[in-house]
């Protein structure tokens, strides 16, 4: 599942490197899946194993024009903030002025979120390579939304509901099922 | 922070001065403090040379402040309205302006002090836009309450003259213990007043700006003054501000028109399939509430 989301990806290092802010400049964009994927004209190699950015993985609700690192972890300073009607845990943060929302959404069992950087080819190759490699993973993503509380209706909860659209989709039906259903048709 | 318990003249009919520091500067607190005390006090009150307190030196105004809190016949109070409040407030897609967060505050305070149990009759403030609505909106909040709203309050009425030095103390302190957010390393504290136009100030709004996070938190974005130092920093757009657009086109903090998500960058090189992406037209109406696209191209 590819997830379009319009927001940006803000990572920081660990606490004694120094910090940084990815912003791809493609962003904003979160590929989520579970093995190596061919897509036209496309590879992506989704590793397993990068650095596990879990925890420092946010979305935000705007687009920043800036493609490279930044210090996140001295500036943004997310709090938490109490629980939300739902029972989500929120967060509060400041960003350029503005009051942001958040919560920490982990992503299913069995899925993984990458980053992913363009590969370099070499000049000499004429060619436009478009592979895509795994600079890092992550199992949760923290979101803010301006403005309001998050809840279970904000798009990017939403978004998951492909993951069981898209496992009844692929699923083999048994002659059974098959049976069961026209019958209730 | 209140004084102390309820003093037996306040169950007598009293006055009450509120004046606010702060709401010029680009950062730090906005202050609203109050000062009140028993309307046979009033003359007594006349004669210890409160001023308006920005025609007072820094020193005497905090000995005044000090004289003041040992004065049992007085009471005061303050609401220390924090800049990231401010900001926050003021940068809501519902915007509050300043004018209104004012009001709110001077609200809390008559509310806060009559919940303490002191009789007031009478409140003088320095106005905050047009002082015959502010009183309106003063009086149907607090219809026991006479009002006094006006211009330079502060230099007219004693007891708002007191209001205005526990709030320039209070503003000023604050903003010399100010603590910052950020951990960053070259973080200093020269704020200077905090005035758009002191010299300091503006040599630290130059070396604390910052490439994406704009400034440390003190700083009042919704400020117009931020503005011209955000020329060459990274620009940010904004989810709220785009859904803006359809009512009219509305201008951001930044001043300029509002793109659209095509126009920044977003998505594919191709123009024509960015808008449609990005509108989400021609999509099942399952992927469109959740902001999914397929991608065939990566």
């Amino acid at each position: 599942m590819l997830i379009k989301n319009w927001g940006s990806i803000l990572e920081a290092k660990s606490k004694f490197a120094r910090p940084v802010l990815y912003l791809p400049r493609r962003n904003p964009t979160v590929w989520i899946g579970r093995a190596k994927a061919e897509m036209e004209n496309a590879t992506v190699d989704l590793k397993p194993h990068g650095q596990d950015l879990s925890g420092r993985v946010h979305q935000l609700p705007c687009c920043v024009k800036h493609d490279g690192p930044a210090s996140v972890s001295h500036y943004f300073k997310p709090k938490h903030n109490g629980v939300a009607d739902e029972g989500l845990p929120l967060q509060e943060a400041h960003f350029r002025g503005r009051l942001l929302q958040g919560t920490t959404l982990q992503l299913p069992h069995g899925y993984s979120g990458f980053v992913l950087a363009k590969k370099t080819s070499p000049p000499s190759s004429k060619q436009n390579s478009n592979s895509w490699d795994t600079k890092a993973t992550f199992q949760d993503i923290t979101y803010w939304n301006h403005d309001y509380v998050p809840s279970h209706n904000d798009e990017l909860f939403r978004a998951f509901h492909w993951l069981t659209v898209a496992k009844a989709l692929h699923n083999p039906v048994t002659p059974e099922e098959l049976a069961s259903s026209s019958f209730a048709l | 922070m209140t004084s102390k318990i309820l003093p037996q003249w306040a169950s007598k009919p009293c006055a009450m001065g509120i004046d606010e520091a702060g709401r010029g500067p680009v950062l730090g607190p906005m202050v609203y403090g109050c000062l009140y005390c028993a309307q046979s006090y009033m003359k007594t009150l006349a004669t210890l040379s409160f001023a308006d307190s920005k025609t007072l030196k820094e020193e005497k105004r905090e000995e005044l402040f000090e004289t003041l809190k040992t004065n049992d016949s007085i009471g005061w109070a303050v609401d220390v309205i924090d800049p990231r409040e401010l900001s926050a407030k003021m940068l809501k897609k519902n915007k509050i302006n300043l004018n209104e967060i004012s009001h709110d505050s001077a609200m809390g305070l008559i509310d806060r002090v009559l919940k303490m149990g002191v009789l007031l009759s009478e409140v003088y403030i320095d106005t905050v836009g047009d002082p015959g609505k502010y009183e309106m909106k003063l009086s149907k909040s607090f219809p026991s309450i006479k009002f006094v709203v006006a211009k330079k309050a502060d230099s007219l009425y004693p007891v708002v003259s007191g209001a205005s030095i526990v709030a320039k103390v209070t503003r000023d302190r604050a903003l010399r213990e100010w603590v910052l957010d950020e951990t960053a390393e070259n973080m200093q504290r020269n704020f200077g007043s905090g005035y758009p136009g002191d010299p300091q100030t503006k040599a630290w709004l130059e070396n604390h700006k910052h490439h994406v996070f704009g400034f440390p938190t003190l700083v009042r974005f919704s400020w117009g003054t931020c503005n011209s130092y955000f020329k060459d920093i990274a620009e940010v757009f904004w989810e709220s501000d785009n859904l803006d657009e359809d009512g009219g086109g509305r201008n951001n903090n930044n001043g300029k028109r509002q793109l659209k998500l095509s126009n920044v960058g977003f998505t594919t090189s191709k123009i024509r399939s960015e808008e449609i992406e990005s509108s989400g037209k021609g999509r099942s109406r399952f992927f469109q509430a959740r902001k999914l696209e397929h991608l065939t191209n990566f």
